[in-house]
């Protein structure tokens, strides 16, 4: 019953859908955005033989090789992918894996986003999923409101169209997902405003999917200066050669390494191989990695890398340890930076930043990151590439108060040096100068450790891998020092960042239902912070009032950091604490891994 | 209703409620403006499908399996969950009860 009413409403909106489009000029495939107001001179000449071949069965081509929809959208590789398996997937387009790989190149290469554009959504594409939590499109409530009502804004933030194709883009919502009406595309039933609004203008009656269209319409159109101006500069990028890397991955610290990047076939043909060998600085733990990329409409890095390499025999796609690389270069081809993650969630990650290497000497970082002012001598490790290998210990500058006594290796890569901050050292934050090198590093200088947070602050896990196909989303956490800085009061302005701390980690009960004990169900953490959900699925030892079956180990509690800094004589220890959300499973991967492979 | 006369203080609050023009009452009888909403759980705690109104787990299904089903049904969740008209005509094929086969559902690559 409730399935057949169901269909009703569904074929009333469809009909309700299809009418207005009819009245609005009877829109089809084959007449396209046109028909619904487009300016004429607008739209982009499709002029790629294979999609063509592929597209224009449905999507015509006009007198100037614009076809319908396609030239009048513009987005990312990710964008493009998602579209052409939706073709694949729902309106019976058949091609095959290397077709559909030049039709999305081609797409993203010419109805791509500029360096600009691409900048505010890049953490939808670099995968940082719980960011869109975090992230607050402040421009249009409505807009944000209506689209996220399903999915992150990021998607959203990386299209341009015109008028005419987001106005078909909310019908094919309204289409393929008959309940958005009731959910955020038109406001609930009931009175309509009636009373001016503040400004003495008559009241906005508009619905909320007719205010996302007039915003996004000109928020994001699909002429820009800005892609104007990169279509101008863009060329075949020559990124082959040597590359110096950095690198923070929470829970594990600084990454510093390199890649040598070269190209796959011709020179122009924007694909390249690389090996790449970074070492955790903490540990010392080294990795060694080959990869493959892509480079899309100039500057946009989609990559993937393994051992053995993606695609080689024995390779796994999903599984193995695929890492996937999401990087925007700049325009000078000397530097990039982004993403490189893995997990089922895209939850692990390293935050890059690349910088080619040239004839300097080029410093990335050091470790560790700070120095106990009065404090005994200690090893400071100087991470870079070229460095030179005969050093005197008057070439490295940390400021006034702090002494390089002696300098223990020299390599290219990393050179070792044995400092002493006195106790007078002025405590901050200072860089760390080696005559004669480009690049940057600093290193904090503190009294003492007076508070810690957890970072992240608040993160999701999810459930899994009880027998079913849902995999678990893991979560890591750390610990991170502060010192009061010079006004001695916690969290103002002036606080000292010290970076990660060695920390004891416990769950706690964060109390939303009485008894419901979520310590003891949703999963464990470990003495790194990394937390490891429980298994999905009804637990029959988890019964509440009204699941004969059980319920899901799911919960809310707080990762805590107890954390008693060294040499610090202290009668109780740090301690701080996170919320951490485990959930369910989510039951479909909105994902394009295929643009880096 | 013009006919009826409200004899006791509960009977006039409705009459108020019913004819006063600020407060607008819409009955289950009236027809819906908006098409079916499967009546689950999620409707009540809309904010995101990870979580309910106050960002926690306890308002949420109890399980999820055992309300999985409506939410594919209605493609309330089309981001989240499978939804029957576009990309898992099939979902539930697998299994006729999600709360008690749970294992069996799929995966969906969208």
């Amino acid at each position: 019953m409730k399935r057949a009413r169901f269909l009703l409403g569904f074929v009333a909106v469809v009909l309700g859908v299809a009418s207005a489009l009819l009245a609005a000029g009877g829109w089809s495939p084959q007449t396209g955005p046109a028909a619904v107001g487009a300016p004429a001179d607008e739209g982009i000449p499709i002029a790629n033989a294979t999609t063509t071949r592929f597209c224009a069965p449905c999507h015509k081509a006009d007198e100037k090789g614009r076809m319908t929809r396609i030239s009048y959208r513009r987005t990312t590789p990710e964008g493009w992918q998602q579209t052409v398996k939706r073709m694949v997937r729902l309106n019976g387009l058949k091609m095959d894996p290397a077709d559909a790989r030049e039709v999305v190149r081609y797409l993203s290469d010419h109805l791509g986003l500029a360096p600009e554009e691409a900048k505010e959504g890049a953490f939808e594409v670099e995968r940082r999923t719980p960011s869109y939590l975090e992230y607050a499109y402040t421009a249009s409530k409505d807009t944000e409101k209506t689209c996220t009502g399903c999915h992150s804004m990021g998607r959203v933030i990386l299209q341009r169209r015109t008028k005419g194709e987001w106005e078909l883009l909310i019908a094919l919502h309204r289409g393929m997902y008959p309940l958005v009406d009731g959910q955020a595309f038109r406001d609930p039933p009931g009175p309509r405003p009636v009373s001016a609004s503040a400004d003495g203008r008559p009241p906005d009656t508009r619905q909320p999917m007719e205010k996302a269209v007039a915003h996004l319409s000109a928020a994001f159109p699909l002429v820009t200066p800005e892609w104007s101006a990169w279509v101008a500069a863009m060329a075949p990028p020559q990124l082959q050669g040597r590359w110096a890397l950095a690198g923070y991955q929470v829970g594990k610290g600084a990454v510093f390494g390199h890649v040598a990047i070269a190209a796959k076939g011709t020179p122009d043909s924007g694909e390249f191989t690389t090996e790449s060998t970074y070492t955790y600085a903490r540990t010392g733990e080294t990795v060694t990695r080959s990869g493959r990329a892509i480079l899309y409409t100039g500057y946009q890095w989609r990559g993937s890398s393994g051992t053995p390499p993606p695609g080689a025999a024995g390779w796994a796609t999903r599984g193995g340890d695929e890492w996937r690389e999401v990087l925007a270069v700049d325009r000078d081809w000397r530097h990039a930076s982004g993403r490189w993650f893995t997990g089922s969630y895209t939850e692990i990650g390293i935050d890059v930043r690349l910088e080619r290497v040239g004839a300097d000497p080029l410093v990335l970082g050091v470790e560790p990151a700070r120095l106990d002012a009065g404090g005994s001598a200690r090893e400071l490790r100087i991470y870079g590439a070229n460095l030179p290998t005969r050093v005197a210990p008057a070439d490295v500058t940390l400021g006034p108060g702090i002494t390089v006594d002696r300098v223990v290796s020299a390599t290219p890569d990393q050179l070792v040096v044995t400092v002493s901050a006195a106790r007078a050292a002025t405590a901050g934050r200072r860089p760390v100068r080696l005559t004669a090198a480009t690049g940057e590093a600093s290193v904090a200088v503190y009294t003492s450790i007076d508070y810690v947070k957890v970072s992240p602050p608040a993160a999701m896990a999810y459930l899994g891998g009880g027998g079913s196909q849902f995999p678990k989303g893991f979560q890591q956490f750390e610990a991170v020092a502060y010192a009061n800085g010079a006004d001695g009061k916690p969290n103002t302005k002036d606080d000292i960042d010290l970076g990660w701390v060695d920390a004891a980690w416990a769950l706690e009960e964060y109390t939303t239902t009485y008894n419901d004990n979520d310590r003891e169900f949703v999963g464990t953490i470990d003495q790194a912070g990394f937390f490891t959900p429980n298994v999905d699925g009804p637990n029959p030892k988890r019964r509440v009032d009204n699941s004969p079956r059980g319920t899901n180990n799911w919960g809310d509690v707080w990762a805590v950091a107890t954390v008693q800094p060294d040499g610090q004589a202290r009668a109780t220890p740090l301690k701080a604490r996170a919320f951490l959300l485990v959930t369910i499973p989510t039951y479909m991967v909105w994902d394009q891994p295929e643009v880096g492979r | 209703m013009q006919h009826l006369r409200s004899i006791n203080r509960k009977a006039a609050r409705v009459v108020g409620a019913t004819t006063d023009p600020a407060r607008d009452v819409l009955g289950l009888q009236q027809p819906p403006l908006v098409p079916h909403i499967p009546i689950g759980c999620t409707l009540v705690f809309h904010p995101g499908w990870e979580t309910d109104a106050a960002g926690g787990t306890a308002g949420l299904c109890q399980p999820v399996e055992g309300d999985i089903f409506d939410c594919y049904l209605g493609c309330y969740w089309p981001a989240q969950v499978p939804d029957q008209l576009n990309y898992a005509s099939d979902w539930t094929s697998a299994c006729a009860a999600a709360v008690k086969d749970w294992q069996k559902i799929d995966l969906i690559f969208p």
